[in-house]
């Protein structure tokens, strides 16, 4: 178990979460008797839930920065109309859609962050109110009617990569993009390697960084082997593509860049950040803008999937992004969270979903079985924290632990007592 | 898998690339089986039906989740039927798992039918034959019939028992009256409203029928989602709004459900009761005409087009090609969709005792 | 609960051998604890010695069975198994966070959870009598309706006080109660505990402020490190400042302060006619025609006492992060600047360390690294990515050169104790490279060992020319520190003093007042 901890470095929230989403994987491998790790059954779990999962980036984001964001359906479905409404009547081709739609976002977000961040008004007020004026917006131009969408525009949320090469058996760029992703995880392992061992860092044991490059690009090209070779024509999905893209941006963003240290700032504790120079107003409109911006890209990537707008589309998107989010270890309160996190939660209930309607188990009982999902991992978290200690996972580790875990060096007495008074402290 | 350390990009590589290279040859895309035909070939007497379902918000819809479990099983098929009570997006999952299971056939209730074009194609794709129950799948070339009872003859059955029923209170108009619509997501809202127009609208044009809130038009009666307390509030919001003096002579209602939410917000208002149509045969409906207050509601034998569903589902089985009677009429925005049309039955407090003669759920009541 | 209370026997309360583990730390190590009936006990011991996890046993925090060892109480060993139950024994705890409800009024504080009814309905009339006669006990005058947000620190405290009489409680125990109180709250507090005292109640006090457990403790337990090192019996064993010390930090400490010999240069930072409102209150003024300078390599003390309009005054220089700016000018080197925000006063080279560490200073999420760097993202960013590799070498730097107890810089701020987490805040504001830096209150809550450390740091910043002004209620501090010394009443400056004209009876003259308006 410890060796466990080490191959997934310090965050066992982060372990736990995935721990809890390859088990699902395989209970329900095992009731679906193989149905669930099918080519077919991949290809609709990213295809069924991408939107979900790219709203839940933006929303982590927002919640890591204090606040919340209830209008995302309702901006996705605007959004997803205004597009589908000007192809029909005006034309316009699919790419200067796409353009119009984050554009349309970005005006939304801008106006909800301007409420949030410059006039002071809580986000879950002002996004309350943008539900109602979006939804309303959405059935005013719609006309409360479904509206088709173009073929071109489909591709988007319904399109495969092309087949090209040889015939390898394989769909060939899905193969490429599975070997880009195994070539990117070895070589940045081996960087942060590399950097850690110059900088006098702890690095880990040798055979910790093989194992768990073994095991994650396993599971890659696992994943890679299953995409590759579903029924000619399919591959890798746009969709899970697009998602693909924006987690390694926002990914990055959120832990990289100066921006995104603010954002975690801001939401851990704004005076403090004010009182560092961070411009919380900026930080708090920027962070709806995009989420707004996002929730259109969704409401379009839904719509090309759907082949058409309607009036009911994003009905209830918001509490499964918010759910996706919570699910994935952030605070209510704020400053905690991070963008894989989410998306390993979001695939947590995607995989429930997915399973539970592969063993045909009825929506009612779905709903409830993933209500006390949500509730039972947050419970779990929130109970551990109460008791001083990090995780489930650290509750499973406690007969492994030594004393203290650190590396090499005895402690100091104040070390101690400082590490006491802490835990009396949040106890 | 053992390669990693410095040479470790290299390694992995190659070895995917070994492993691309051994594979076995990519098949062309094959013309799998389904098509517009209807499966030619048939399929095992054993093989997995999906159901996809609406949401879960009328009697008619459990009951019908009941007959097809019990219809397709009793008959040798594995079905799933499921409910799509969180909307749209769920209702595509789960027709999507229903394929991943190996569904031969899907029958498809849909929340909106023209939202399911991308799960439509990975049907056909797949090979299995689509039908659409009671709603007709819009905008897509992926269904193969469609099965539902004439819902343009509803609507028109609707209108004229409206005029029937406000004909017998009062002899002569004009009659005040309010128009109720369907949600505007179900393809079908809208040709009960056009059915029921095509009877009205020369009426109200001559002054017979006077609407005073002046909402005639499909868009303005729209109810979303189908439900009551929509229905409730608006029909609350008129009555203060028009009627404060004006009496209400009769309300256009696409369904049971909606109905009695006009009677509701009408008995809260404190007026005497109007005409209100109906349709579903929902049990307090039933109940209601019984008892002298709402004045129709139309007979859809959920049973029959379960039943009818069904033999579609077992002529397809025996690779036979299901028996259609309307190969014109559905044209649903890319092909004419050869469908089978059953007969609606209006009913009414004068027919009522007849109408439910061996229907379980029913005949207790009007006894 | 008891009912054989043996009045003879001195002892009310008797700890034994108190062990509390968490996962992976002994809190605890076989701690005892006599308490005598009728006197005031003081517990003393560094931040984090356990004083107030033992304390958190004895009220039924956690609970009997989650610890090793006997609570005997009045002749009885006790099983509490929360709050209540201890309450009910006559146990009452008062928390350095207050446990009051701001909205609600003294009396119904008083009486929350704790309700005289009548039939199932509150007996408001009763419940107000009752209070009146409690308030006269603490010495509180206000009217019981008053809300609680509308009267001050000092007096919300007695209110606990007072709620805690209601109770009838047996022993009182307060946790760092005048921490956040001025002189003479606190003088009124400390002489209320001795008048509970003449009534028979046995109060158990813990405190940094020794001078203040000289002045009223009859014995006194020293804890460090989770053992119970001594119990002292202040008259019989003459106990004094120093000797608290010796015990608290297991060696004497020669000097409170480094010693340190300035190099003051010419003056780089004057700000002139200061004046600035209050952010609610429309037409009141926080800071009145203040002028001040620094100049290099010097430190300079600013004294008032609480609410006298120190945070105020340098929150307002440092961008403009308190209150709505009236008039005043502030010059950098002779050229006059204007710092509209935080982000303007840090690039002008100002830094400025919080008075409340916790709820302005940090990150209670962050980490170390995270935490060293916040202030200066810039510095190793390129083209707005953060270089994790360089922040990483920029905090272990800090970390070595001011000496930070912590097993790495990945380390949460939240796990380190008082004094370390404010070295790494001062690590932040240092890495920002300020000519001048604002310390407000630098060693608040930290505990004698660190505060003699972060006195070496401020001095090392003046030798290399930066000027400090500090901030603080410990006018030993400030005379020890400082090379000058501004005196603040009432939003004014009212005087300055070089060093060695300086002395507690002439600084504490000018922070009430030259014109001596309220008493």
């Amino acid at each position: 178990m410890n060796a466990l901890k080490k191959l997934f470095g310090g965050d066992t929230r982060q372990f736990g979460m995935i721990f809890a989403l390859v088990a699902l994987i395989v209970l329900f491998q095992w009731l679906t008797g193989g149905i669930t790790l099918t080519p077919g059954n991949v290809i609709n779990l990213f295809n069924g839930n991408s939107y979900i999962l790219i709203l839940a980036i933006g929303m982590v984001l927002v919640i890591i920065a204090g606040h919340i964001d209830l209008s995302v359906g309702s901006v996705a479905a605007f959004v997803g109309m205004m597009v589908a409404i000007t192809m029909r009547d005006w034309n316009l081709p699919w790419y200067l859609a796409i353009l119009l739609g984050l554009g349309l976002g970005a005006v939304i977000g801008a106006w909800q962050g301007w409420w949030t961040a410059y006039v002071g008004i809580p986000a879950f007020i002002v996004t309350l109110a943008g539900m109602l004026i979006f939804r309303g917006a959405q059935q005013f131009v719609g006309q409360s009617n479904s509206i088709p969408v173009p073929r071109e525009f489909q591709y988007i949320g319904a399109g495969y990569l092309p087949e090209v090469g040889p015939d390898t058996g394989f769909n060939n760029l899905t193969l490429l993009l599975g070997l880009a992703g195994v070539a990117f995880v070895v070589f940045s392992e081996v960087r942060r390697r590399r950097m850690a061992k110059a900088l006098g860092a702890e690095v880990s044991e040798t055979w910790v960084s093989i194992l768990r490059l073994v095991l994650i690009c396993g599971a890659i090209l696992y994943a890679t082997y299953l995409f590759a070779t579903g029924r000619p024509g399919t591959s890798f999905p746009i969709p899970g593509l697009i998602l693909a893209v924006l987690v390694l941006i926002y990914g990055f963003i959120s832990s990289k860049t100066v921006v995104g240290r603010h954002v975690y700032a801001v939401g851990g504790n704004r005076h403090a950040a004010e009182l560092s120079g961070v411009k919380s107003k900026k930080i708090n409109f920027l962070v709806m803008m995009n989420m707004s911006i996002i929730a259109g890209l969704a409401g379009m990537i839904f719509v090309a999937r759907s082949t058409s707008a309607g009036p009911s589309d994003g009905t209830g998107w918001e509490l499964d992004a918010i759910a996706a989010v919570f699910i994935g270890g952030a605070a209510v309160t704020g400053g905690v969270g991070t963008v894989i996190g989410s998306i390993v939660g979001g695939l947590v209930m995607a995989v429930l979903n997915n399973g539970l309607q592969l063993l045909s188990v009825g929506a009612d009982w779905q709903s409830m079985i993933k209500g006390l999902v949500l509730l039972v991992a947050v419970a779990i978290d929130v109970y551990n924290k109460s008791q001083g200690r990090a995780s489930i996972i650290g509750l499973m580790m406690k007969n492994f632990n030594r004393p203290s875990s650190g590396p090499g060096t005895p402690l100091q007495p104040d070390e101690v007592t400082s590490t006491r008074e802490t835990i009396s402290r949040e106890a | 898998m053992r390669m990693f350390g410095k040479a470790g990009k290299a390694a992995a590589v190659a070895a995917i690339a070994a492993l691309a290279l051994t594979g076995c040859g990519r098949s062309e895309p094959s013309n799998s089986g389904g098509g517009a035909s209807g499966g030619a070939g048939g399929f095992p007497q054993d093989s997995a039906i999906g159901v996809a379902l609406p949401k879960k918000t009328s009697e008619n819809w459990v009951l019908a989740e009941k007959l097809f479990n019990d219809g397709l099983s009793s008959a040798g098929f594995k079905p799933t039927v499921q409910f799509a009570n969180n909307g749209v997006a769920e209702q595509q999952n789960q027709i999507s798992a229903m394929i991943a299971k190996g569904a031969k056939v899907v029958i498809v209730g849909a929340l909106d039918g023209s939202q399911l074009g991308t799960q439509l194609k990975q049907a056909k794709d797949a090979g299995a034959t689509v039908i659409a129950y009671d709603r007709l799948l819009l905008n897509t070339e992926n269904v193969d019939y469609y099965v539902a009872y004439d819902n343009f003859k509803v609507g028109q059955l609707q209108g004229q028992a409206l005029l029937d029923g406000m004909k017998a209170k009062k002899p002569s108009g004009p009659y005040n009256v309010e128009l109720l619509a369907g949600s505007p997501d179900d393809a079908n809202a809208k040709v009960f409203f056009d059915g029921a127009m095509s009877v009205l609208k020369a009426k109200i044009d001559d002054g017979t029928l006077k609407v005073l809130s002046g909402q005639t038009t499909f868009e303005k009666a729209v109810t979303q989602d189908w439900k009551a307390e929509n229905a409730q509030r608006r029909m609350d919001t008129i009555l203060t709004g028009s009627y404060g003096t004006e009496s209400l002579d009769g309300v256009l209602s696409p369904n049971d459900t909606l109905a009695r939410a006009v009677l509701t917000s009408v008995k809260a208002a404190g007026k005497p009761l109007p005409v209100v149509t109906g349709q579903d045969s929902e049990v307090e409906s039933v109940k209601s005409i019984l008892a002298g207050e709402q004045y129709s509601t139309i007979n859809k034998d959920t049973r029959k087009l379960v039943e009818h569903a069904i033999t579609m589902v077992k002529d397809l089985q025996a690779g036979k090609k299901p028996e259609v009677n309307d190969d014109k009429s559905y044209n649903n925005g890319n092909k004419v969709v050869p469908a089978y049309l059953l007969e609606p039955v209006i009913v009414t407090a004068a027919n009522v005792k007849t109408a439910y003669k061996g229907d379980p759920v029913l005949e207790p009541i009007i006894k | 609960m008891t009912s054989q209370t043996t009045q003879t026997d001195p002892i009310i309360l008797e700890m034994r051998s108190i062990t509390k583990e968490f996962p992976g730390v002994k809190a605890l190590d076989n701690v005892s604890l006599r308490v005598k009936a009728g006197e005031i006990h003081a517990i003393c011991g560094e931040n984090g010695a356990g004083k107030s996890t033992l304390m958190k046993v004895l009220s039924g925090v956690y609970p009997y069975g989650s610890y090793d060892g006997d609570i005997v109480y009045q002749g009885q060993v006790q099983q509490f198994r929360d709050i209540r139950a201890s309450e009910h024994a006559g146990i009452v705890i008062i928390h350095q966070e207050l446990a009051l409800i701001p909205e609600l009024s003294i009396m119904e504080n008083i009486f929350l959870g704790n309700e005289p009814t009548k039939r199932g309905v509150i007996d408001w009339a009763e419940a107000r009598l009752r209070s009146l006669d409690l308030l006269a006990r603490v010495g509180l005058r206000d009217d019981p309706d008053t809300p609680i947000k509308e009267i001050g620190v000092g007096k919300q405290q007695l209110v606990e006080i007072a709620k805690a009489l209601n109770k009838s409680v047996k022993i009182l125990i307060l946790d760092e109660p005048t921490a956040a109180l001025n002189e003479s709250d606190s003088q009124h507090l400390l002489d209320l505990m001795l008048g509970l005292k003449a009534k028979g109640i046995t109060s158990i006090i813990i405190s940094h402020k020794l001078n203040e457990i000289e002045q009223i403790a009859d014995s006194i337990t020293i804890i460090r490190d989770g053992k119970s090192i001594e119990t002292l019996d202040v008259k019989a064993d003459g106990v004094d400042e120093d000797r608290i010390i010796k015990g608290m930090v297991g060696r004497t400490l020669e000097s409170r302060f480094p010693d340190h010999t300035p190099k003051i240069g010419e003056v780089f930072f004057e700000v002139k006619d200061w004046t600035v409102g209050h952010p609610q209150i429309q037409d009141r003024l926080v800071c009145k025609n203040s002028s001040f300078f620094v100049r290099r390599g010097e430190i300079v003390g600013f004294a008032g006492l609480m609410g006298a309009g120190r945070t105020e005054l340098a929150r307002s220089v440092f961008g403009r992060s308190y209150g709505h700016f009236v008039s005043g000018q502030i010059y950098i080197n002779g050229k006059e600047v204007t710092l509209k925000s935080v982000h303007q006063a840090i690039d002008a080279g100002l830094g400025y360390v919080t008075e409340d560490r916790k709820s302005l200073g940090l990150n209670l999420l962050d980490d170390i690294k995270t935490t060293t760097v916040s202030a200066n993202l810039e510095k190793i960013s390129k083209r707005s990515v953060v270089d994790t590799n360089q922040e990483f070498a920029v905090a272990e730097q800090y970390r070595r050169s001011l000496r930070t107890k912590a097993p790495s810089v990945q380390e949460g701020v939240a796990k380190l104790s008082g004094g370390n987490q404010q070295k790494v805040v001062l690590a932040k504001w240092m890495f920002t490279d300020p000519d001048l830096l604002i310390l407000d209150e630098p060693t608040r809550g930290i505990d004698v060992g660190a505060k003699y450390e972060i006195y070496g740091i401020i001095q090392e910043l003046a030798n290399q020319g930066k000027g400090v002004i500090v901030i603080s209620s410990e006018l030993p501090e400030l005379l020890g520190l400082s090379d000058r010394i501004y005196t603040i009443f009432e939003g004014a400056i009212t005087g300055v003093l070089n060093k060695e004209e300086a002395s507690q009876e002439s600084l504490m003259k000018l922070m009430t007042s030259t014109t001596r308006k309220v008493a």
